[in-house]
């Protein structure tokens, strides 16, 4: 049983580093792509290294350069704001995102500042610092059950931790509560028309410049339900559009 | 046209005799009907015509043959002296009519006059399901190309005509010039349409965009005309005379019928529809080479008045990252044949094919601007500027050469994976602002850590589970704290608490006297047992408790008979012990049965 579980072991492992490895070379490649001006082809390179399931924010940012400098503003957009679930706080791609939408033209739907003040943190993040801080809470608690003489040493450390977990617990809540509920729909075409039905044939209702960042409040046989940052809502088709959570 | 197409057909129509009948007049309108259209459809038919009737020298008319109702069993090639008459294809349809198979197989040629005058195409013949059709002969006038005297015009017997100008200046190889086509229509000369140049032959000259200027009025002779003003862009090739012409076209007008008043319904009542060909005198310019004294090194042909912005960016780079170059050249000239001047000094560049983009601001596409985008790579750490930049273009409204230079560019370029060290900056004013980035951040040449792709920590249910273990811990802590305390503050539990842990030990102490049969030691362990049992329920201290004591208490705590029974019972046994201790060990063991349950009888009694 012993000798089966190491081997297992030993395949996990080799079968890791074969696919890191083959990762990286990719990686290597599209980069000298991207270095050789050939931005349509390293794209196409870096997507392939994404759809193999590997994922980071320095390959979705690359991603996002590529995208950029082939034209797809919606598409690096999409790409930036993943990478940014990845490193919220990453300068280079705050700085890449921020360019990237200034291209972008008409109206965009822009986060509030809540929004944008818990996106400073992933949802992961949030969720670990409030897990700390009610672990600790609650140890504290324990101990000053187990031992009555460190109460007075424990009380003000356990109370802080407290109301810290209760912050960040209403944080988590908040943050878990935008991210599944709330999302944006990033308009990857050169021009799109959003109309007033989920129907080929209904009237137009907007049209929207790729790079748009449109609020996605329902989604229906293959059409997706969009405001823009005016209050101006309408249906496109899904496929115009790529979907990510608001935070 | 009508009168240029010839027909010539034989319709099958037996069956119309029997419409003569007025009794079965319907059956015969039914049965014209059925049979009519299908030898309709079948009848042979042989059709000869050309497109135009009037043609200036050096254009080409086309003629049609057509036959229908099945292939032609020959089918002829005309001759007429003066006219090279060629075949140019054929072409077939075949359709469905009641039932019946029709084809339509039509054959063209070129005709093409080798001098002025007037043409007759004889009439052809064709074998057709063996039928025999001829068409009748076709009429061609050819003209002499030119625009019509000053008489003809100011006579009025013009309806249409043409006339073209070039500027009068001298023009340089590579210079955009724009001709004048003014065309001209008499007033009563209606509704033309399908205007076509049919010829334009240029000498010297590339002919470019064309761009129609608003109708003006103009009064020749003794008549009103309309004139059509159209810019031609000509570009000059070559040097020495240049010419433009002869200009034909052909335009479909309504002219008035005879008595000269319109109908009252317009032209299509009262006049008739004619084609009418035009055509202008040939016009000559002349080319001057340019000059050969202050030539620019870099001049590649340009000619025009321009002027050129350059950008580029980013400029803080590393070895190996693309810097996109951008040179918007914009002003008036031949922007298709302007191309990017070659940088023969980027020697630590990788330069790639450029890529340009040319907008235009007017019909003729002579003024406007052109973009040329150019991706450079540096080659080495060196590198600190991007070189000058310098196009030159020659003039013509001033004769002269000039030179327009960008400076150079300064670069940031570091040695590829290491990242710029950022600038340092000193006392900031509240005047500065920082200045907007001109590109994106380059890429990472690391991939970075690798995040596990999956549903975020809160959804996952081992992580939510793992967020129980404080909180059992916690109340693990709670729950012996509260018990704790509870022991501490109350005696009588406290004292419960014990006895009940000495009685389960002293069991196992009477169980093993009582197997061993030591009976001294048994009834000593069973009488301080009943004691401390006693006294904890009777709340009193055990060396106190006396048979009658416990007996009197224990009723009034509503014990039971047979448990007060056995417990006198285990009493006079204890006594009887210490005069007579012979017992057996199955003796013992009983005792120490009866024992174990009194007291689990006493313990339900509320103390």
């Amino acid at each position: 049983m012993r000798r089966c579980c190491s081997i297992l072991a030993a395949v996990f492992f080799c079968a890791g580093t074969l696919f890191a490895s083959d990762v990286t070379g990719d990686f290597s490649h599209a980069n000298q792509l991207y270095a050789a001006g050939k931005f349509s082809d390293a794209a196409k390179a870096y997507d392939n290294i994404l759809n193999s399931g590997a994922v980071s924010a320095n390959l979705l940012f690359d991603a996002g350069n590529a995208q950029f400098k082939s034209g797809n503003l919606g598409r690096a957009i999409a790409a930036y704001r993943r990478a940014t679930v990845l490193a919220p706080r990453d300068a280079d791609i705050r700085a890449n995102l921020d360019f990237a939408r200034n291209q972008v033209q008409g109206t965009t739907w822009r986060q509030t500042w809540w929004e944008g003040w818990l996106a400073a943190l992933s949802l992961n993040a949030w969720t670990a610092i409030a897990a700390i801080a009610f672990w600790l809470a609650l140890l504290l608690f324990a101990a000053m059950q187990l031992r009555p003489a460190w109460k007075p040493l424990l009380r003000g450390p356990a109370r802080g931790l407290a109301a810290a977990t209760v912050f960040f617990c209403a944080c988590l809540g908040a943050a878990t509560a935008t991210h599944f509920s709330n999302s944006v729909a990033v308009v990857v075409l050169p021009d799109a028309v959003t109309r007033s039905g989920p129907f080929d044939d209904a009237q137009n209702a907007f049209a929207v410049h790729d790079g748009a960042e449109l609020a996605v409040l329902d989604q229906r046989n293959g059409w997706v339900q969009v405001s823009d940052g005016s209050g101006r809502s309408g249906w496109i088709k899904s496929a115009q559009v790529e979907i990510l959570p608001a935070i | 046209m009508a009168k240029n197409r010839t027909t010539n057909s034989i319709r099958n129509n037996g069956v119309l005799h029997a419409a003569g009948a007025r009794l079965f007049a319907p059956v015969a309108a039914v049965l014209a009907v059925c049979l009519f259209f299908p030898f309709a459809a079948c009848a042979a038919n042989f059709t000869a015509r050309l497109d135009r009737d009037t043609i200036m020298l050096g254009e080409t008319a086309t003629l049609s043959l057509t036959f229908e109702g099945g292939q032609p069993g020959n089918v002829p090639a005309p001759q007429v002296p003066g006219l090279e008459i060629s075949n140019t294809g054929n072409s077939s349809n075949i359709s469905w009519v009641n039932g019946q198979m029709s084809t339509v197989f039509t054959v063209t040629f070129l005709v093409t006059p080798e001098q002025t005058g007037e043409f007759v195409i004889p009439g052809m013949e064709a074998d057709i399901g063996g039928q025999r059709i001829q068409t009748e002969p076709i009429k061609l006038t050819v003209n002499k190309p030119g625009s019509p005297s000053a008489s003809q015009i100011n006579s009025g017997s013009q309806i249409a005509f043409m006339r073209f100008n070039l500027p009068d200046k001298k023009v340089y190889p590579g210079e955009m010039i724009a001709g004048q086509l003014q065309i001209f229509f008499r007033d009563d000369a209606q509704n033309p349409q399908g205007l076509q140049l049919t010829a334009m032959p240029a000498d010297g000259f590339t002919v470019g965009k064309m761009s129609q200027g608003s109708t003006e009025r103009a009064r020749i002779g003794d008549h009103m005309y309309s004139v059509v003003p159209i810019s031609v862009a000509l570009t000059a090739v070559k040097t020495g005379t240049l010419s433009v012409g002869p200009i034909s076209a052909s335009v479909l007008v309504f002219v008035n019928g005879e008595n000269g008043n319109w109908g009252p319904f317009g032209g299509f009542f009262g006049g008739q529809q004619k084609q009418v060909t035009m055509s202008t005198d040939p016009v000559s310019a002349t080319s001057v080479p340019l000059p050969s004294i202050n030539v620019p090194p870099d001049f590649n042909g340009a000619v025009g008045d321009y002027t050129m912005t350059v950008n580029a960016g980013p400029t803080n780079i590393a070895v190996g990252d693309p810097v996109t170059v951008r040179v918007k050249i914009s002003g008036r000239g031949s922007f298709d044949s302007l191309s990017l001047p070659s940088h023969t000094d980027w020697h630590d560049f990788k330069i790639f094919t450029p890529t340009s983009k040319t907008e235009t601001s007017d019909g003729l596409g002579d003024e406007g601007s052109k973009t040329f985008e150019e991706i450079v790579t540096p080659e080495n750490a060196n590198i600190h500027e991007l070189p000058p930049i310098s196009f030159s273009f020659f003039n013509p409204d001033d004769g002269n050469y000039h030179t327009l230079t960008q400076q150079a560019m300064p670069l940031l370029v570091t040695s590829a994976g290491v990242t710029p060290i950022p600038t340092v900056a000193g006392a900031k004013t509240e005047n500065q602002t920082p200045q907007p980035p001109q590109d994106i951040v380059s890429i990472r040449e690391n991939l970075g850590a690798l995040a596990q792709a999956g549903s975020p920590l809160i959804t996952r249910p081992a992580f939510l589970a793992l967020q129980s273990v404080p909180v059992i811990a916690f109340v693990t802590a709670l729950v012996w704290r509260r018990r704790t305390d509870n022991l501490a503050n109350n005696p009588r539990l406290r004292r419960r608490l014990a006895v009940q842990q000495l009685v389960a030990s002293g069991l196992d102490d009477l169980n093993k006297f009582a197997a061993e049969n030591k009976s001294n030691e048994f009834f000593a362990t069973l009488f301080r047992l009943l004691q401390e049992e006693l006294g904890e329920r009777l709340d009193c201290p055990a060396i106190s408790i006396t048979e009658a004591d416990a007996d009197e208490r224990l009723a009034a705590m509503g014990a039971k008979p047979e448990t007060l029974n056995s417990l006198r019972e285990l009493f006079q046994a204890c006594n009887q012990a210490r005069y007579a201790q012979v017992q057996t060990s199955q003796g013992l063991s009983a005792l120490a049965s009866k024992f174990k349950n009194t007291v689990s009888e006493l313990q339900e009694l509320n103390a």
